[in-house]
């Protein structure tokens, strides 16, 4: 094991040193590969595929109903579609917003839970509490914390004397938006932070034990040491969160259904209500392309440059 | 591991952690308070957060009207399976996924990815259609299955980076010594990525859980449901809540994966690179 | 042999987790019907409340005893994800044979197929009992999609200790108010910390169209052949006025207008308003969780030109593609028989469709508990233009619900929220 910290380099063992050995076990690879495969082309190949034909089509619910192939019909309608634009807009902003602070919030706890604290164990239980919890409970309990009369939050301020800062928080325009991406944060921080906790276990004690006898400071060590280590989780799971957060919808659709006057209005539940509600599953599955192309667009530059900074 | 802090590092330490704990645990407490809550204290002006007048009611309404007992025994079930296939399943494919970059490996990592990115709603109807032509609808099997796939994408792209996350030199290091390729494996990547499979196992079993709309379509016996299909039946319309069983049922929900997360929590620690050098 | 080795440890792990799925591909894929043996059907219900759960449970129990050949399962749902797992289950050709949902949801499925036309199959007795306009609602290009049981009639729950302090008088069940008395008798019930009333507006766009039948307001417009929404004097009506009582009289809530119907009650029960304009249903909440001592009373419905609301009743359906649609109107024709009906109004605290089933239930009750306000108010209740509109669903998410929430708002004026309705109106009506 002292390997490593004789080799404080070797995180950055470039693809180029790959040894012979390793490369001819091409029948392996593909046995390795095959049990998590299979069951995803069966189940996720030809939903998508066909989830994707849908978006050329004219494909509404019913029964019986002919399917025409309509080519870029629906795409022609959907660039002049302002309200799905504006809601395209809004799901950026929840996104991002829920991501970012997801990731910095579930960082700093991260790095707490590493370290030797008492009730450590406590702690990293009660961390994942809003992960554990029923979601059918949870947007029930958000819109209790919320509630303008009797929610806790105001009764909060009630009782610390701030009855100035009581809000209709779901029900004003300006506080709707912020609102629902708290609950977002807290509901999806603990996956972050367990991704993150397991993560940091990588980061060999010896690299900060050998840069502190250099002199560097914590911030010093934290940046050149732990971060670069920790980067190829950090950029897996930032990315899997964005993609989960603009996919999501559930809660917020509970919390305001959209509103008010349609801030809160994802485009997620945008495709939602116009395949399940209105019947339009080729317009919808357009819809999802679109966002498809657009995600993909904003994450390959995302990744390209992480996993250029990674490797 | 940032050597020994000062006092009031320290002290700032465990009040940032009080924050983060009192953020995401209150609604375990609030969840405590409404179970034993009888209706009339639950539309409060002024909420309390202990219960004036006690009861043990919600508990008993929840599970003679719901059978909650049963339908948790199927979620365990359902929840422990998936956990055991997505680690099975996925450790072998992110180990070949990171070691060997084949356009194989790359192309599925990307189908993955956006397997994730289509809105999941179009896909719900052709997936059902898929299980019932296998015969898997109304099975926990099905769950399972569906399950398992649905935590793959997460389980692949963490799995991988942790599997680059090992140094090449150490598994090199260990064949030198006349290791075989099964003992590598074993001895040496395997309790480096035990922090990741703790994760993985983790998110499959949780998810599993708590999935709610596949168990609700796919299992149409009654005695096969799942308890996010059971809780939902508290939840009335247009928002509207029996909100003392619901509360009494989610606490118990909440439960099992918190117990599962205390046993294996500790893992996320061992077996670390750390925990080999420093006892 | 070191690969061997390895590759061995692959193939065992492939063939163990390809052999798992097989495994479970034995298992048995279970809902195939018997073609020998009673008929089994299955009910999704979507009662919730502790009373009319027991009473669906009951029924169902009751009549599996007394039909050994015809079986009835039951199916629990939820209000929140049936029109999904409907959705789903009929495109997935998996649907329950019996179906619990309402009116104003089952009309796309009517007319995307998926629910049997029921006037061939119900009795001419039970047809008789129910009101042809609570029918229409039903209704979707003359085929009937369900049996409308339930009503949920809009009226005004008061704080009768409240009304007493202010010198308002509790109106007859047969006389309510018109909407100016309540206007006004709003105002005299606020002051500092109270409000005369809450409008609870999370969902303002079936509230205010339900309401606009008050004073004629149609929305919906059809002439040869093309329907059109139109926002005139009569449709502007009932969103001005609950304006005007939360902006110019102040005599409502504005911190209300998020609000769905129980969000109310906290501020209800603790006197913060004084009156809750909502569902009669309401009144299980006010019998269940008002607080020791606390009275109050079910007012009429308030009137404009006429007190006619637009009905959404609760309906039961029958599945296009179940085996047995005679064998399941059968089933319905017993469980909504007058006292059966009678007793699942009452789990429900809702209205019964039917004429005696209504009769009945205001004896057991002796029309206490706001039980004869309730029955009065069912006649008052018809179909709405808007109702039978293909496009309506749309209109209302995308146009008419944020246009109103921003109306209610004060973000934008009467005229405006009238131009964005048209125009919506417009893009979805194409």
């Amino acid at each position: 094991m002292t390997t490593l910290a004789e080799r404080p380099d070797v995180e950055r063992a470039g693809p180029g040193r790959r040894p012979n050995r390793f490369r001819s076990d091409r029948t392996a690879i593909y046995l390795l590969l095959l049990p998590s495969l299979l069951p995803i082309l069966v189940l996720s190949v030809f939903p998508l595929l066909r989830g994707i034909y849908l978006g050329f089509t004219d494909a509404r619910a019913g029964r019986n109903v002919e399917v025409s192939f309509t080519g870029l019909a629906n795409y022609r309608e959907l660039l002049g579609d302002e309200l799905f634009w504006n809601s395209f807009k809004i799901g950026l902003l929840w996104a991002v917003g829920v991501t970012v602070l997801q990731f910095l919030l579930a960082l700093g706890l991260a790095l707490l839970l590493n370290q030797q604290l008492r009730f450590r164990g406590v702690a990293r239980v009660l961390a994942v509490v809003p992960w554990a919890m029923p979601p059918v409970v949870v947007g029930i309990l958000w819109k209790l914390v919320y509630h303008p009369d009797a929610g806790l939050l105001n009764e909060f301020f009630h009782r610390i004397g701030a009855d100035g800062l009581r809000t209709n928080w779901l029900g004003d325009f300006s506080t709707a938006l912020p609102a629902v991406i708290l609950v977002g944060v807290w509901a999806g921080m603990p996956q972050t932070t367990v991704v993150l906790l397991a993560g940091l276990q990588g980061v060999g004690r010896e690299l900060h034990e050998a840069a502190a006898v250099d002199g560097a400071s914590t911030w010093h060590r934290f940046r050149h040491v732990t971060l670069p280590a920790l980067a190829p989780v950090i950029v897996a799971i930032t990315s899997l969160d964005f993609i989960w957060n603009f996919n999501s919808f559930g809660l917020v659709y509970v919390l305001t259904a959209g509103g008010p006057g349609g801030k809160t209005m994802l485009p997620m539940l945008f495709a939602y209500e116009e395949a399940f509600r209105y019947g339009n599953y080729g317009y919808a599955a357009a819809l999802g392309n679109v966002m498809v192309v657009l995600i993909i667009a904003l994450l390959a530059v995302y990744l390209r440059r992480r996993l250029r900074e990674a490797n | 591991m940032f050597g020994k802090p000062s006092r009031t590092g320290r002290a700032l330490q465990y009040l940032a952690l009080a924050g983060y704990l009192i953020f995401l645990g209150f609604p375990l407490i609030w969840l405590l308070s409404t179970a034993f809550k009888p209706p009339r204290e639950l539309v409060r002006l002024h909420p309390t957060l202990i219960p004036s007048d006690p009861t043990v009611q919600n508990f008993v309404q929840a599970f003679t009207e719901q059978e909650l007992g049963r339908a948790a025994l199927n979620s365990l079930q359902v929840s422990l399976a998936s956990a055991v296939l997505t680690v099975l399943v996925a450790m072998p494919a992110s180990y070949a996924l990171a070691r060997f970059r084949s356009k194989l490996g790359t192309a599925a990592l990307g189908w993955v990815l956006l397997s994730q990115l289509f809105p999941f709603v179009l896909l719900i109807i052709p997936i059902f259609l898929v299980l019932r032509q296998v015969g898997l609808a109304n099975t926990h099997a099905g769950l399972v299955l569906i399950y398992v796939v649905w935590a793959l994408p997460f389980a692949l792209w963490m799995l991988q980076g942790f599997v680059r996350n090992i140094p090449r030199e150490l598994e090199e290091a260990a064949s030198v010594d006349g290791a075989s390729r099964v003992q590598v494996l074993r001895r040496v990547v395997f309790p480096l990525l035990a922090p990741g499979l703790v994760a993985t196992a983790l998110f499959s079993f949780i998810s599993a859980w708590n999935e709610f709309f596949f168990a609700l379509v796919l299992i149409k016996t009654p005695e096969l449901a799942t308890l996010p299909v059971a809780l939902a039946r508290f939840v009335g319309i247009e928002g509207t809540a029996r909100l003392g069983p619901l509360a009494a049922g989610s606490l118990l929900a909440t439960l099992p994966s918190l117990i599962f997360f205390a046993f294996m929590q500790r893992r996320l620690s061992s077996g670390s690179l750390a925990g080999a050098v420093k006892g | 042999m070191l690969r061997t080795r390895f590759r061995r440890l692959a193939a065992a792990t492939a063939v163990a987790v390809v052999g798992l799925g097989a495994l479970a591909a034995c298992g048995d894929g279970g809902g195939d019907e018997a073609t020998s043996g009673p008929v089994k059907l299955r009910f999704l219900s979507l009662a919730w409340q502790k009373e009319s759960l027991q009473v669906n449970k009951d029924l169902v129990a009751k009549w599996n005893a007394e039909h050994p050949d015809i079986q009835v399962e039951y199916v629990q749902g939820d209000w929140n994800s049936v029109h999904d797992q409907l959705l789903t289950s009929f495109e997935g050709g998996d649907a329950p044979d019996i179906v619990h949902y309402e009116a104003s949801s089952i009309g796309e499925f009517s007319k995307q197929g998926y629910l049997a036309d029921l006037s061939g199959l119900v009795s001419g007795d039970l047809k008789g009992q129910i009101d042809q306009g609570v029918w229409d609602t039903a209704t979707f290009d003359g085929k009937v999609a369900g049996v409308p049981f339930l009503l949920e009639s809009q009226v005004v729950i008061a704080n009768k200790k409240l009304l007493d302090a202010a010198g308002v008088a509790v109106p007859p069940a047969d006389g309510g108010w018109t909407w100016d008395e309540f206007q006004g008798n709003a105002q005299k019930l606020t002051k500092p910390g109270q409000y005369g009333v809450a409008w609870a507006l999370k969902s303002p766009t079936n509230r205010v169209l339900n309401l606009a039948l008050n004073y004629d307001g149609k929305f919906f417009y059809t002439d040869g052949g093309r329907t059109e929404v139109r926002v005139g004097d009569a449709e502007k009506e009932i969103p001005k006025r609950i304006h005007d009582m939360i902006y110019t009289a102040k005599s409502a809530s504005p911190e209300a207008l998020g609000m769905s119907g129980a969000d109310t009650l906290p501020g209800f029960f603790g006197g913060k308003y004084a009156m809750l304009p909502g569902s009669v249903s309401l009144r299980q909440q006010m019998v269940e969780q008002a607080p020791a001592g606390f009275e109050w009373v079910t007012l009429p419905p308030v009137k404009g030109l006429s007190a006619k609301q637009a009905a959404n009743p609760q309906t039961l359906s029958v599945s296009e593609d179940s085996k047995h649609k005679k064998q399941a109107a059968q089933f319905l024709e017993y469980f909504l028989n007058p006292t059966n009906m009678a007793a699942l109004a009452k789990g429900d605290w809702l209205v019964p469709t039917g004429r005696q089933a209504n009769e009945e239930l205001v004896k057991i009750t002796a029309g206490k508990q706001g039980w004869d306000v309730a029955a009065d108010s069912a006649a008052d209740l018809t179909v709405a233009p808007f109702q039978q509109a293909d496009g309506y669903p749309e209109w209302k998410t995308k146009y008419a619900t944020p246009a109103l929430q921003q109306y209610f708002a004060n973000k934008i004026t009467l005229d405006q929220l009238g131009t964005q309705l048209v125009d919506g109106g417009k893009q979805v009506l194409r």
